[in-house]
């Protein structure tokens, strides 16, 4: 009793220490913070059209040449228009070009601009800010990393330019006159108009980029719009605010007047920050998933992205097809999805994501087609891998496993091994290491498993399956079939202007990949568990690019 | 005097450059590339962008270019901001890391030297037991712990602090706090032991013998003594606190330094790597030679101009 007593005691003075501590700063701040609490919740309501966001990391460049992340596509797509955007369905809608015509090859695109498409300084955008700006992107000196990977092989001579071959002005994009812009091709490209909405491919005025120099799109000011909204203020590391751009050709059409974004790194503080108004919308990570999913603002944000098990051939016992199907088949992806991601990813049974490209004459879904080319079987699995070790004459096998270094990836690759030492005498030696390491080792070829996963850079199955190709710079897999070249290649040259003979070869090739082949062992497709306040209306979701449109967001019922 | 602190800098920058010579040969061999989209490009276009930044260079050469930079105040272009000059990203990022810094080192130390001295004064009583306490919670409880609590309970809960974010003074508090509990911590257990070494001291039974008060002989007498340990340790966690903290700051959505410079390593944004480390180093030799300087006006006794 006696003892409790004392205790009590010092907790007591304890606390009275610390409360004497923060007095100083106390009254100014109380009452501001309150303040603007009351003013977010009780507030004007709909008049006032503010959205307020958070993004994981400062955004690396606003140069559209020099872009490569999703923070930075996010914030060019909402302060730029490109030839084409994305509308709710992910089909292209007119940015900057009205319409286009396209020459019988497929090979020539002859794009009418708009006349009335102004840059937030007055300039009209005109024909020559693309060239110059897809120029610039290719050119060896501008040190781009995507304006190769997006152009070569599509943007006529752009490999021998961006290898510095060419002069840059080979590169096929000309403007025929103010609004006219015409672009040559490599060959037919089916998906070049989603391309175009693609922050790569985004317009520059080249007066006002060459003025700024070193400077440009560093700071708010240095900055040109001519899309939904326009920079306003732009604290590095800390947050930003775009306003809508009064000068945007379509102007009438953007609700929003403001979008205040913060840089909140963890999800507790953005949770936080999401209960005390702070934030319109929090993403959350599975340990917070249970707590808030009978919540009517949480979301699931389904997104195209792919995660898989990369096996390499040159190894021997992976060289055995019956082996590496033994694998695909032992995996639970049920269990894995419910229990460690919990997040609403889904099981992975293809080479393709679900809702993601749908066929060009019957609409429907390139998964629901081709179906579920990879099942979780045990059974299955154990006879596969005793007809492998009869084949390879092994009794026991050790392979390493190659895994993320985050609290997520580790769970989830403890979980495999765990699966796939379900079949007798295979043993998982699991190695975490950090992204870059995988990557050196995944280029050189330096791995048995391995955990691997690809986002889509435009809409088309090819930007999944053209990875497989024998002479494919990300393949690293040891997989070479002329069949599934043969496919592919196809699909690409002769078949590119028959969209449904094309999208036969792709059902087939990724069945040939994954049913026959079995190149890879699919894990899931990837969601996003987010929480969004229910007045927060309008916003479109892209699988590709940026995440987010927000041109026809608006607040209602706030 | 002069002279001796012209020879400190004089070695401030060998040791300076020491560092830059190691760290940068440590950098490079750290696996992968500055670039972003490594994943995605073959290694003939990755070998094109490379030669535009001269990372194809041989590593000597790379080096010299380097220092002669560093001579001439160029620090270089940060890779992951495209272009953004390395001496603007780390004027940006270490001013939030400061303020914090200097705000939790000097509320921490003030606190902490008060509970230390009341726990010298009233020792072995329930003010010494509840110093004592707290000294212990501040140095085991880690400070995310602490931020968590103090962030969900003042700010969401109770609504006086705000959550998070960086918008204005007010939003350095809860930070402040998280961060000032450690100095807090140590400085009181120092005090603590230190004071009750001096306050066993035959001068001071002299001085209380001749008349001079309580307080009068902690304050006048102890204290002076007391300090000299204090700002040994006071030194390094000055520097440790306003070089920022990745947690703290992740939790508070502060925009510092200390989250900036893991993600560098992270990224191989090689510039970013060395300018802070340099940078850091910097301060940390600074902070050693204000120590040394402050010991002499402190405590007499220690003459700097003695080894002469």
């Amino acid at each position: 009793m006696k003892k409790s007593n004392w205790l009590l005691l010092v907790l007591t003075l304890a606390l009275s220490m610390f409360l004497a501590a923060c007095s100083g700063g106390d009254d100014s701040s109380s009452g501001e913070g309150s303040g603007s609490d009351k003013e977010g919740s009780g507030g004007e309501g709909d008049k006032e059209q503010v959205l307020s966001l958070s993004e994981s990391a400062d955004i690396p460049t606003m140069d559209s040449s020099m872009a490569t992340d999703t923070v930075a596509f996010q914030w060019l797509g909402s302060t730029k228009d490109g030839l084409y955007r994305l509308d709710e369905d992910a089909q292209a809608e007119p940015g900057i070009a009205k319409d286009h015509e396209m020459s019988e090859d497929g090979t020539t695109y002859t794009f009418n601009l708009r006349e009335d498409a102004k840059w937030s300084n007055g300039d009209p955008v005109t024909a020559e800010d693309f060239v110059y700006a897809w120029q610039r992107a290719v050119n060896p000196d501008t040190g781009s990393e995507y304006g190769p990977y997006m152009m070569n092989g599509v943007i006529k001579n752009a490999e021998a330019i961006a290898s510095g071959e060419m002069e840059v002005s080979e590169l096929g994009v000309t403007a025929k006159d103010e609004h006219t812009l015409e672009v040559q091709l490599e060959q037919a490209t089916p998906y070049f108009e989603s391309l175009t909405a693609f922050g790569t491919f985004l317009p520059l005025n080249q007066d006002f980029v060459e003025e700024q120099g070193d400077n440009y799109a560093q700071e708010a000011d240095a900055l040109l719009s001519n899309g939904p909204f326009k920079f306003e203020e732009w604290n590095h590391g800390e947050g930003w605010t775009v306003v809508k751009n009064e000068d945007y050709w379509d102007a009438e059409n953007v609700k929003l007047d403001k979008i205040d974004v913060n840089v909140v790194k963890d999800t507790a503080t953005g949770v936080n920050l999401f209960n005390s108004g702070e934030i319109d919308r929090t993403g959350l990570s599975s340990e917070f998933v249970d707590e808030y999913r009978s919540s009517e603002e949480f979301q699931i944000k389904d997104e195209p992205t792919l995660f898989y098990i990369k096996m390499n051939q040159e190894g021997e016992v992976l060289s055995n097809v019956n082996a590496r199907k033994a694998i695909q088949y032992a995996i639970d992806r049920q269990g894995m999805v419910d229990v460690i991601l919990n997040n609403g990813s889904k099981p992975s049974t293809g080479q393709v994501p679900e809702n993601f490209v749908s066929h060009p004459e019957s609409g429907k879904d390139f998964r629901e087609l081709n179906g579920d080319l990879v099942t979780s079987d045990l059974e299955k699995a154990k006879e596969h891998w005793k007809k492998a070790k009869e084949e390879l004459g092994k009794d026991s096998v050790e392979l390493e496993y190659l895994g993320g270094d985050t609290e997520v990836a580790k769970n989830l690759d403890a979980y495999i091994k765990d699966q796939l030492e379900q079949l007798e005498g295979l043993s998982v030696k699991v190695n975490s290491v950090p992204f870059e390491v995988r990557l050196e080792r995944d280029t050189n070829m330096n791995y048995q498993l391995q955990n691997a996963g690809w986002g889509p850079d435009y809409i088309d199955p090819n930007t999944f399956l053209n990875l497989w190709l024998t002479d494919g710079g990300n393949n690293h897999t040891g997989y070479a079939s002329e069949e599934y070249d043969k496919l592919i290649n196809e699909a690409n040259t002769d078949l590119a202007q028959d969209p449904e003979a094309r999208w036969e070869n792709f059902l087939k090739a990724e069945e040939l990949l994954m049913k026959e082949d079995a190149v890879l062992a699919p894990l899931y497709q990837r969601s996003v568990a987010q929480l969004q306040k229910p007045y927060v209306k309008g916003v479109y979701v892209n699988p590709m690019g940026a995440d987010y449109t927000y041109k026809y967001a608006y607040i209602e019922g706030k | 005097m002069v002279r001796y602190i012209l020879e400190r800098l004089v070695y401030m920058l060998i040791t300076l450059l020491l560092i830059a010579t190691l760290t940068f040969f440590l950098m490079k061999l750290l696996p992968g590339t500055p670039l972003s989209a490594a994943d995605k490009l073959s290694e003939e276009q990755q070998a094109i962008v490379l030669e535009k930044y001269g990372l194809n260079d041989p590593l000597p050469v790379q080096y010299f270019n380097y220092i002669t930079g560093l001579f001439q105040g160029d620090l270089g272009l940060s890779f992951q901001f495209d272009n953004r000059e390395v001496t603007t990203i780390l004027l940006e990022r270490m001013g939030p890391s400061m303020t914090l810094g200097a705000q939790s080192l000097i509320l921490g130390t003030i606190i902490g030297v008060l509970l230390g001295l009341l726990a010298a004064i009233y020792h072995n009583g329930v003010v010494d037991y509840g110093s004592t306490f707290i000294a212990v919670i501040g140095k085991s409880i880690p400070s995310f712990v602490f931020a968590g609590i103090l962030q969900f309970y003042l700010g969401v809960r109770w609504g006086l602090f705000p959550v998070a974010l960086w918008e204005g003074w007010e939003y350095t508090i809860l930070p402040t706090l998280a961060l000032a509990i450690f100095p807090i911590a140590i400085a009181a257990r120092y005090m603590r032991t230190e004071m009750l070494e001096v306050l066993g001291s035959d001068f001071i039974t002299t001085a209380r013998a001749k008349g001079v008060n309580k307080f009068g002989v902690v304050f006048k007498h102890g204290l002076r003594n007391a300090l000299i340990p204090i700002i040994t340790i006071m030194g390094p966690l000055a520097v440790s606190l306003m070089t920022g903290t990745l947690v703290i700051e992740n939790i508070f959505s502060v925009p510092g330094i200390g989250e900036q410079f893991v993600k560098s390593i992270n990224t191989n944004d090689y510039p970013i790597i060395m300018g802070t480390t340099l940078f850091f180093s910097f301060l940390f030799i600074l902070i050693i030679l204000i120590i040394d300087l402050l010991y002499g006006l402190i405590d007499p006794r220690i003459r700097l101009t003695e080894g002469d």
